[in-house]
C-alpha cells in the first residue's frame, strides 16, 4: 500500500523541491500543506504518515506542528526539512519528537539517506 | 526601459533560496556568540532606489544604527549588501563576544565589522551556492555610525532606479541584539537572476 506522505512548507518552490527529492521507486501517495494549520489538519486526515516539515512558516510553525502531534498523539514520523541549521534548532526539534533533521536545500541523496536509515525506505 | 518586475512564483523562489542562506548565516553567528538566532521569513521585494526605507519596517525608521554596506558581483550579477546593525546592541554584542576594550566609537566599529563579515559573507556565499554563482566580494564599507536607519537608506547614490530587496531581520534570543540584513540587486542583474530562478523553477 502507498505510503501517505506530507510535504509541508509555505514556499511552493521548497515543497517542489522536496517532491522531487524523494527516491524514485517508492510507493508514496504525496499530499501537499503550506503552513503548520493546514499541516496539522492533513495530519489529522491521516495524510501524514511520514511528515517532511519546514520550520519557519506562518500562522503555525513547525515547531508548533511538532507540539500539536505530540498533544493529539498523532501517528505521524516527522522529518523536519530546514534553513534553519543552528544546532540549537536541531536539538529543540528532536525534544519535540522529530525523528531526524535535514538540512536545506534538500536533495535526493540527503533524503534516501534519512529513509533508509530510519527504515522507512525498504526495497525501493 | 522595459519595468523589469518578478512573478509571484519567482517571488516565492527567491524569498526559500534566501530562507536557506539566512540559515547558513545565522549558523555562523549563532556559533560565534554562542546564542540562539531568531530567524524571520524574508521579506522579497522589487523596489524604486529612491525609496529603500520601504525595505524595512516602519518601527525600525527612526532607530539609530550602524550601517555597513558591501558589493558583490558574479557572472553578471551585481548587488549590495546593506548591514543595519542597532546601536543598542552594542552592550550585548561585546559581552557575547568577549570584547574587553572600551566600548567607544572604534570599539563599535570593531565589532561591527566582525558581525558585518560573518553574515554577509554567509548570506552572499548561500545565495551564489544554490544559484550556481561565485560572487566576489568588495571591500566593507561603513555608511555611518549612530544615524536614523532611514537617513542611511536614503543617502545612498544609486545608479540603477529599480531594484530587488531582500529583507532579513536577525534578532537574537534572550538578549538585546538586532539588526537588519538588506541584500540589494541591481536592475540589470534581476533580468539575468530571473531567468536563474526560471531554470530552478521549472
Amino acid at each position: 500500500m502507498a505510503t501517505n506522505v506530507l510535504i509541508c512548507d509555505d514556499s511552493s518552490f521548497a515543497r517542489k523541491q522536496m517532491k522531487r527529492a524523494l527516491p524514485e521507486g517508492w510507493d508514496v501517495e504525496v499530499h501537499f500543506a503550506g503552513d503548520g494549520v493546514e499541516g496539522v489538519e492533513a495530519i489529522r486526515a491521516g495524510k501524514g504518515e511520514v511528515v517532511f516539515l519546514d520550520l519557519t512558516m506562518p500562522n503555525l510553525d513547525g515547531y508548533g506542528v511538532l507540539e500539536a502531534i505530540r498533544r493529539e498523539d498523532l501517528p505521524a514520523m516527522v522529518i523536519v526539512v530546514s534553513g534553519d541549521i543552528q544546532p540549537d534548532a536541531q536539538e529543540r526539534v528532536r525534544k519535540l519528537g522529530a525523528m531526524a533533521f535535514i538540512k536545506k536545500p534538500i536533495d535526493q541523496e540527503k533524503a534516501r539517506a534519512v529513509l533508509t536509515e530510519y527504515g522507512i525506505l525498504t526495497g525501493a | 526601459m522595459t519595468d523589469i518586475n518578478i512573478t509571484e512564483d519567482q517571488r516565492d523562489c527567491y524569498q526559500e533560496l534566501s530562507n536557506v542562506a539566512m540559515g547558513q548565516a545565522a549558523d555562523r553567528l549563532a556559533r560565534l556568540l554562542d546564542a540562539y538566532v531568531v530567524l524571520p521569513i524574508p521579506k522579497v521585494n522589487m523596489i524604486e532606489s529612491s525609496e529603500l526605507d520601504m525595505a524595512i519596517q516602519d518601527a525600525e525608521k527612526d532607530t539609530a544604527v550602524s550601517a555597513v554596506c558591501q558589493g558583490f558581483i558574479g557572472s553578471g550579477i551585481a548587488g549590495e549588501a546593506l548591514l543595519l546593525f542597532k546601536d543598542t546592541s552594542f552592550q550585548d554584542l561585546a559581552a557575547l563576544m568577549n570584547y574587553q576594550g572600551p566600548l567607544n566609537r572604534y570599539g563599535e566599529l570593531e565589532l561591527l565589522m566582525d558581525v558585518s563579515s560573518v553574515l554577509i559573507g554567509a548570506c552572499v556565499h548561500g545565495i551564489g551556492e544554490q544559484l550556481e554563482i561565485h560572487f566576489n566580494q568588495g571591500h566593507p564599507v561603513v555608511l555611518g555610525q549612530h544615524c536614523m536607519a532611514e537617513d542611511i537608506l536614503r543617502s545612498g547614490n544609486h545608479q540603477w532606479t529599480k531594484t530587488l530587496a531582500i529583507e532579513i531581520h536577525y534578532t537574537l534570543e534572550h538578549v538585546n541584539i538586532d539588526c537588519d540584513l538588506l541584500l540589494l540587486f541591481t536592475e540589470d542583474s534581476v533580468v539575468k537572476l530571473n531567468k536563474v530562478i526560471d531554470y530552478l523553477l521549472d
